[in-house]
C-alpha cells in the first residue's frame, strides 16, 4: 500500500483565542521534500512543532506512518505519542546542541540512552555522520568553540544519529550568518538527493525553488497553495502568493 | 606562643563541632533543597503551595529564632513534642538544614531558569525521558548557573555555624568567647577568626575547582 509518511486532516490551533492554524490539510510521500513558506506569524513554525508534539492541536488528525499522533483533536497516550513521533528527527533554528558535551557526546547521547546502541556502533555512526556534514576534525570539540553553521551541521548530525524516516527543519539557516547559510543548505541538499524525507520551514527562497519537490504557502493559518516550485514561482494562483515570492526572490 | 597553643587547642575541638554542623547541613540541604525546587515546578498546585509556604518561613524568619524553636520550642508543643525533643547538636543540623535547603532551592530554581527551553524540545525529540533530560541535560547547566550562588551561600553557612553558641553548642566561637572572658584579651577572637579564614580558604578554593570543570 502506498501509504503518506505523513497526512494531516483539519488541523487546527489557538493560543490565547488566536487562531494561528485554521484547518490545515496536506500529505507528505516518502522521499518528498517539502518546503513550508509563507511571512512570519503564517503559522508554518507552529505546524511544524505540532507534528512532533512540541505544540499541541486543537483539532484535527495528524497520522505519522499510518500512526495517530492526534485523531479529530483527541491526543494519543503518552506513551504512544512517543512510540509515533520517533521516527521524525528535528533540526531548530537556535541549534540546541547541548553546551556541556562535546560534538561526539551530542550526537552519542541519545542512541545511548534511547537506543541502548553499542559503544562501537555509536562511533562508527558517529564518524559517519560527521564526515557526512564534514565536521570530522571537531568530534571532541565543545560547542561553544563552532561557528553557528558548524553548530547546526553538527545538530544535523546528531538528528541523523537516530536514524530518522524524516527530518524537520524549523528555519534552520535564520539564525546563521548570511556568509554561513551555503554550508548547511549545501549538507541539506546532500540529505535530499539521498532521498530524505524532508519538511523544512524556511524563507531560503533559492532552496524551495532548487531543492523542494513541493512547496506549501502559507497565509494567516492556512495553506493558501500547495504546488511545484514550478507552480508556485513560475504560475502562482494568488496574488500574495506572487507578491510574497516575488518580494523575497528579489533579495537574492 | 604558648598562650596561642592554650587558646587553640580547645578550638580544635570545636572546630570538630564546627565542621560537623557545617558538612551535615551542606550534604543534607543541597539535596533537599532541589527536591522543594522541584516541588515549585510540580504539575500539582498543592504541591507548589507546600513548597512556596516553606520557602517563605524559613526565609522569612531569623535562622537564630529557627534554632530557639527546633531546641527549645518544639519539645513543648503538645502531644508531639516529646518526639521532637533533640541533643544540641542534632538540634542545631535539623534547624541549619531546614534553613539552608530553602536557600539553596531558590538558587537551583533560578538555575533552571536559565536553561533554555531549547534544550528541553531537543532532548524530547531525540526521545529521550523527562528523567534522563533531567539528570543528562539540565542539571549539568543548572550547576553551572548556580554554582557562584552556592560558593557564596556555602561560605556564609560556615560563618552562620557560630549561632549554635546560642543554644550552648561548644563550637571555635563558644571556646572563643570563654578565653576571652576567661583572660580578658581579644587575642582567642582572632584566633577564632584565622579558623574562619583558613576553611573558607578551601572552600573558595574547591568551588573554584568546581566552577573549572563546569565550564562549558
Amino acid at each position: 500500500m502506498d501509504q503518506h509518511v505523513i497526512q494531516v486532516n483539519n488541523l487546527t490551533k489557538s493560543f490565547d483565542g488566536n487562531q494561528v492554524l485554521k484547518d490545515i490539510s496536506f500529505t507528505v510521500n516518502r522521499g518528498d521534500v517539502v518546503a513550508i513558506i509563507g511571512s512570519s506569524g503564517s503559522g508554518k513554525s507552529t505546524l511544524l512543532r505540532c507534528l512532533i508534539d512540541l505544540e499541541q492541536a486543537d483539532g484535527g488528525t495528524i497520522l505519522v506512518d499510518g500512526k495517530a499522533l492526534i485523531e479529530n483533536g483527541v491526543s494519543v497516550s503518552p506513551s504512544q505519542i512517543k512510540k509515533v513521533i520517533a521516527p521524525m528527527g528535528m533540526v531548530f533554528q537556535h541549534f540546541n546542541l547541548f553546551p556541556h558535551l562535546t560534538v561526539r557526546e551530542n550526537l552519542e547521547l541519545a542512541p545511548k540512552l534511547v537506543k541502548k546502541m553499542k559503544q562501537a556502533e555509536m562511533d562508527a555512526a558517529c564518524e559517519r555522520h560527521l564526515k557526512q556534514v564534514g565536521l570530522f576534525d571537531k568530534i571532541d570539540a565543545m560547542p561553544k568553540t563552532l561557528s553557528g553553521g558548524e553548530k547546526q551541521r553538527v545538530a544535523i548530525a546528531r538528528a541523523l544519529m537516530m536514524e530518522p524516516d524524516v527530518l524537520l527543519f524549523d528555519e534552520p539557516t535564520s539564525a546563521l550568518d548570511p556568509e554561513l547559510t551555503g554550508e548547511v543548505l549545501a549538507v541539506m541538499q546532500e540529505l535530499a538527493e539521498e532521498h530524505m524525507t524532508m519538511l523544512v520551514v524556511t524563507h531560503e527562497m533559492g532552496f524551495a525553488r532548487g531543492v523542494a519537490s513541493k512547496i506549501l504557502f502559507m497565509n494567516q493559518g492556512v495553506i493558501l497553495e500547495e504546488g511545484t516550485p514550478e507552480d508556485i514561482f513560475e504560475h502562482p494562483k494568488h496574488d500574495r502568493t506572487r507578491d510574497f515570492v516575488s518580494s523575497l526572490s528579489n533579495k537574492d | 606562643m604558648d598562650y596561642f597553643m592554650t587558646v587553640l587547642l580547645p578550638m580544635i575541638g570545636g572546630l570538630g563541632v564546627t565542621m560537623g554542623i557545617f558538612l551535615i547541613t551542606f550534604f543534607v540541604s543541597i539535596p533537599l533543597g532541589f527536591g522543594f525546587t522541584l516541588m515549585t515546578r510540580s504539575r500539582f498546585k498543592i504541591i507548589n503551595a507546600i513548597a512556596e509556604v516553606f520557602i517563605y518561613v524559613m526565609r522569612g524568619t531569623p535562622l537564630m529564632l529557627q534554632l530557639l524553636f527546633v531546641y527549645f520550642g518544639m519539645p513543648l508543643l503538645p502531644v508531639i513534642g516529646p518526639i521532637l525533643t533533640f541533643n544540641r547538636f542534632p538540634a542545631a543540623c535539623i534547624a541549619f538544614s531546614l534553613n539552608y535547603a530553602a536557600y539553596f532551592a531558590e538558587i537551583f530554581r533560578g538555575g533552571l531558569l536559565a536553561v533554555d527551553i531549547g534544550q528541553y524540545e531537543a532532548s524530547k525529540v531525540l526521545g529521550l525521558s523527562r528523567f534522563q533530560t533531567m539528570v543528562r541535560v539540565v542539571i549539568p547547566q543548572m550547576i553551572r548557573v548556580s554554582l557562584p550562588s552556592v560558593t557564596n551561600e556555602t561560605i556564609t553557612l560556615l560563618k552562620d555555624t557560630a549561632l549554635v553558641t546560642i543554644i550552648g553548642v561548644a563550637e571555635v566561637l563558644h571556646y572563643a568567647k570563654a578565653a576571652v572572658n576567661r583572660d580578658a584579651t581579644p587575642f582567642a577572637y582572632l584566633v577564632a577568626g584565622l579558623l574562619y579564614l583558613v576553611i573558607n580558604f578551601v572552600i573558595t578554593l574547591v568551588f573554584k575547582k568546581l566552577e573549572e570543570k563546569y565550564d562549558f
